[in-house]
């Protein structure tokens, strides 16, 4: 049972189309999400899925529609307005700093936090020797509620999968996220691993309140945790609603298992 | 045994994030500062200083501006000589043409005028990367080499297209001998890399490395890739810049523009690329092994050419140290990307465990 | 208008050269997306083996025949080009196969030391001769149609007639042989073609090859007219422009790159450089590759660089 009610509509895609040259990634979608909720989009590979999470996020600029943000809308999204406007996002393939550790990874997601300027990072006093160590508390808090304390000072290249993928999360929820994308968050994992990462999931919607966007290949995992499904198809929507409702949705179910003539 | 870290726990976040977390490593520093300010100048010879200790502060220096722009940033930059050339001219014309002008404060404007010129021809970089980015680099590589040729503006109209300086004084101390130019030059080395320490370990080194690693991802956790590049850029020349001001000033006296051509800009490249991209501590090793490496040629491959029998002229010195510099900078990039400053981390990994095994 | 026009012709010559060198370039990184600043290394070590051969053979052999020292230089300087491409495959390409594009750049850099390096100590550094019996007076053309006629250098035309017929060659090799065919796959996706049995390391040593042959057209022609000496090296660097502007994966946009710089180099120097100090041709090609890779950066025939996320 949620702690929060489900709040008023706090991200609205209106009639987007993205195409690249000419592959149309995506035709005319529009859905919303509400505060506090957890909404799935599924759909066969290729549906355009991670494109739309791309629009939202300000990587690709779809050629039509727009997108309402807590009452503002864009038609265009700049990736650090949306950053700012309290949006982050995991990703498919894992686009972790493969240089740095775990603990600067995830350090890197405060960065829009950090007040200091050039020159006082260089001589380290005062101010912001404190600002590091305020941020460096937030951090082990996220490295606390993932489970991965022992990983910290380890390059992130050498960690197995399945702890990349809870580094990626945790430089996302680093930056104190209003909306959470989550691109895939349990492709690759065994049943195991997709339980914690499911837990970490409600526990981030359920505590923090964070409104969940999540794409996943996984039934099982869509129809437990979800409130509310979109369903993508080449493109283009073709369900929208409880995990029932979709569920039982004639298109959704020749879209995945394909028709008998 | 001895390098072991038992018992020291941190207690807090300030003691884990120090430059040196290892009680042993803080020793060793301070007792390499100490014996570089006190010691070497009791043992050093005029020749050492002249010939391998101020070529290698200043390259150090220098080194670790390239290596904040190409390592941490991830900028593949071939124009360092450019910037240390800008550097030299931008503080001798503040040196010569404002009177009473200070040296320390010629250095400073010497580079901010690279630090200009380093953003503006960084500009490319929020275009382009890796090898076009190198080629806008060589573009103000050349135009630098032409500009400071043929504006005779720079070169306060002189005749022969040289400069020189003379009469350095720092706070009224002389610094025209050899020791008291090394001790300047690695009091500002010191300082220097300490700020530049300082930036890497911070959040404007996580944004230089997250623009290195993936931009993308960058952008979408918020990072503005122009201003991380740009501040790269410009961090970088400012310190390149005063590397080439003292190169211009301290070690050669008086220089025209060739001293500051593409050649400089590979052989600082490859300084970072031995030393360790990334590292501070490897634009250290990097310097080293560049300046050191032709001398122990010099002495070495001639005496080698007499076990069997071959004469080897200074001619051939120099080709052979082409071959093998162009042969170690392979080696590097096959075994260990990471250069000597890998090397170094690896070492001390063993040495953490020695004597055992494992 | 005479005087431009041979300016042009000049532009033109010089810019042909600069295509030869450039197309070296263009191959490699077409079929192993491999950037070789040792191009230029490739042309003074060709050029410096052909020219030593040539002098040498007579030595050797007593025979004083031009045409036949140089041919035997030739096919030698081309037979050494190969082991050098094999040489380099081996022992430096095959073990950086993963690496990032920076990465390869900065080992082709090394090759160019070790090559320089190399060169000079096996042949010596003094500057030497390539007479492969081009005509070297100029002549004067379109005497007719204006007075006094135009300047041409007969050098110069034959090196572009060669330059032509060695890019009609190279195209009918990429686009109707196998061996091509195979080439251009790579060129596509390392990884595809390694999948449908295309052997990657014996593609690498061919391309190389063929860039060491290119390259020693390339020493020929412009050792022919500089003399081979060390600068020759530096060829690359003015050849790196000449890419840019027409694309790194692009054999046409080589040539027209090429021609493009060249002229531009001479009338810049001829009717802007008494403006600004003269010698401006060190910088004019760099910073016209500057302006497109601000606005153009695949050049003008190359392909748009894109990045996946």
């Amino acid at each position: 049972m949620k702690q929060r009610p489900l709040g008023d509509v706090i991200l609205d895609v209106q009639n987007i189309s993205l195409s690249f040259g000419g592959v149309k990634a995506l035709t005319d979608i529009s859905f919303n999400v509400r505060e506090h909720e957890i909404r799935a989009i599924i759909g066969p590979n290729g549906a355009g899925k991670s494109s739309m999470l791309n629009c939202i996020n300000g990587v690709y600029t779809p050629q039509h529609g727009t997108i309402t943000f807590r009452g503002q809308t864009f038609h265009h999204m700049n990736s650090r307005q949306v950053a700012e406007m309290g949006v982050a996002r995991t990703f498919q393939n894992l686009a972790l700093f493969k240089g740095m550790s775990v603990l600067d990874n995830i350090m890197s997601g405060r960065n829009l936090k950090i007040r200091s300027n050039l020159l006082m990072q260089a001589l380290r006093i005062g101010p912001a020797e404190q600002e590091e160590i305020r941020h460096r508390e937030q951090v082990e808090r996220i490295i606390d509620f993932l489970e991965i304390q022992a990983h910290r000072k380890t390059p992130v290249g050498q960690l197995p999968y399945g702890l990349q993928k809870r580094v990626d999360l945790g430089r996302a929820l680093a930056m104190e996220p209003q909306v959470l994308l989550l691109d895939e968050p349990m492709a690759g994992m065994n049943v195991e691993e997709k339980q914690d990462m499911c837990r970490f999931v409600l526990d981030i919607n359920d505590e923090f309140g964070t409104t969940v966007v999540l794409i996943e290949h996984d039934m099982g995992v869509v129809m437990d945790i979800s409130d509310r499904v979109v369903v993508l198809d080449y493109g283009k929507k073709i369900g929208d609603g409880t995990p029932d409702e979709v569920r039982n949705n004639p298109e959704v179910i020749s879209a995945y298992l394909g028709t008998s003539h | 045994m001895f390098y072991r870290e038992n018992g020291q726990f941190k207690t807090s976040y300030k003691a884990d994030q120090q430059i040196f977390p290892i009680a042993q490593d803080r020793w060793i520093i301070v007792a390499l500062i100490v014996f570089a300010f006190a010691g070497v100048p009791l043992l050093a010879s005029d020749y050492m200083f002249r010939a391998i200790l101020i070529p290698f502060l200043i390259f150090s220096l220098a080194a670790v501006g390239v290596n904040i722009l190409v390592g941490y940033c991830g900028q593949i930059s071939l124009g360092s000589g450019a910037f240390m050339a800008v550097g030299a001219y931008g503080a001798y014309n503040a040196f010569v043409r404002i009177p009473d002008m200070p040296l320390i404060p010629a250095l400073i404007v010497g580079g901010l005028c690279a630090t200009a010129f380093g953003i503006l021809f960084g500009l490319p970089s929020l275009r382009v990367k890796g090898l076009y980015l190198a080629v806008a680099t060589l573009a103000a590589q050349f135009f630098s080499d032409w500009m400071f040729l043929r504006i005779k503006w720079f070169t306060n109209d002189s005749p022969s297209g040289s400069v020189s300086v003379s009469n350095l004084q720092v706070f009224g101390l002389d610094i025209e001998n050899p020791l008291s130019k090394y001790l300047f030059c690695l009091g500002i080395l010191v300082v220097v890399a300490l700020l530049a320490k300082n930036l890497v370990r911070g959040a404007i080194g996580r944004e230089w490395m997250a623009i290195r690693d993936m931009d993308v991802a960058a952008a979408v956790i918020g990072i503005r890739p122009m201003y991380a590049k740009l501040s790269a850029f410009a961090v970088s020349s400012f310190i390149v810049g005063v590397a080439g001001a003292l190169w211009g000033f301290i070690y050669l006296g008086s220089w025209e523009p060739a001293a500051f051509s593409v050649d400089q800009s590979f052989k600082l490249l490859f300084m970072v690329i031995i030393g360790g991209m990334g590292s501070i501590m490897g634009s250290f090793f990097g310097a080293a092994f560049i300046v050191v490496l032709p001398i122990l040629l010099n002495q070495l491959l001639p005496l080698m050419g007499e076990l069997v029998g071959l004469e080897i002229s200074t001619a051939g010195i120099s080709h052979a140290e082409l071959m093998i510099f162009g042969a170690l900078i392979v080696w590097f990039l096959i075994v260990e990307p990471h250069g000597l400053a890998k090397l170094w981390s690896i070492g001390k990994q063993k040495l953490r465990l020695w004597p055992f095994p494992h | 208008m005479a005087f431009f026009l041979e300016t042009l012709l000049g532009g033109l010559m010089a810019g042909m050269l600069y295509s030869l060198v450039a197309l070296g370039f263009v191959l490699i990184f077409k079929a192993s997306g491999v950037f070789n600043f040792a191009q230029g290394a490739m042309v003074l070590f060709a050029a410096l083996t052909m020219a030593r051969f040539a002098e040498w053979f007579p030595m050797w052999t007593g025979i004083s025949n031009p045409v036949l020292a140089n041919t035997v230089a030739f096919l030698i300087a081309g037979a050494v080009m190969f082991v050098v491409a094999w040489l380099i495959e081996r022992l430096v390409l095959r073990h950086l196969v993963n690496q990032e594009g920076a990465t390869l750049l900065m080992a082709t850099l090394g090759i160019t030391y070790f090559l320089e390096g190399l060169g000079q100590t096996i042949f010596g550094s003094d500057i030497y001769k390539i007479d492969v019996g081009m005509p070297k007076e100029p002549v004067f053309v379109l005497e007719s149609m204006f007075e006094g006629g135009v300047l041409v250098n007969q050098e110069d035309v034959i090196a572009a007639v060669i330059a032509a017929a060695l890019v009609a060659l190279l195209s009918v090799f990429f686009q109707k042989t196998v061996t091509g065919r195979a080439l251009r796959a790579v060129a596509d996706d390392h990884q595809a073609a390694q999948s449908i049995g295309i052997p990657l390391n014996r593609i690498w040593v061919v391309v190389w090859c063929v860039a060491g042959v290119v390259a020693l057209v390339a020493g020929m022609i412009w050792g022919s007219k500089l003399g081979v000496q060390f600068s020759l090296a530096t060829v690359a660097l003015r050849a790196l422009p000449v890419v840019i502007l027409g694309g790194l994966t692009s054999v046409p946009g080589a040539i027209i790159g090429g021609l493009v710089i060249g002229v531009g180099e001479k009338l810049s120097e001829v009717f802007l450089g008494p403006y600004v100090g003269g010698g401006i041709e060190i910088w004019f090609a760099y910073v016209l590759a500057l302006v497109f890779l601000l606005f153009r950066p695949q050049g003008l025939f190359g392909e748009k660089i894109i990045d996946r996320v």
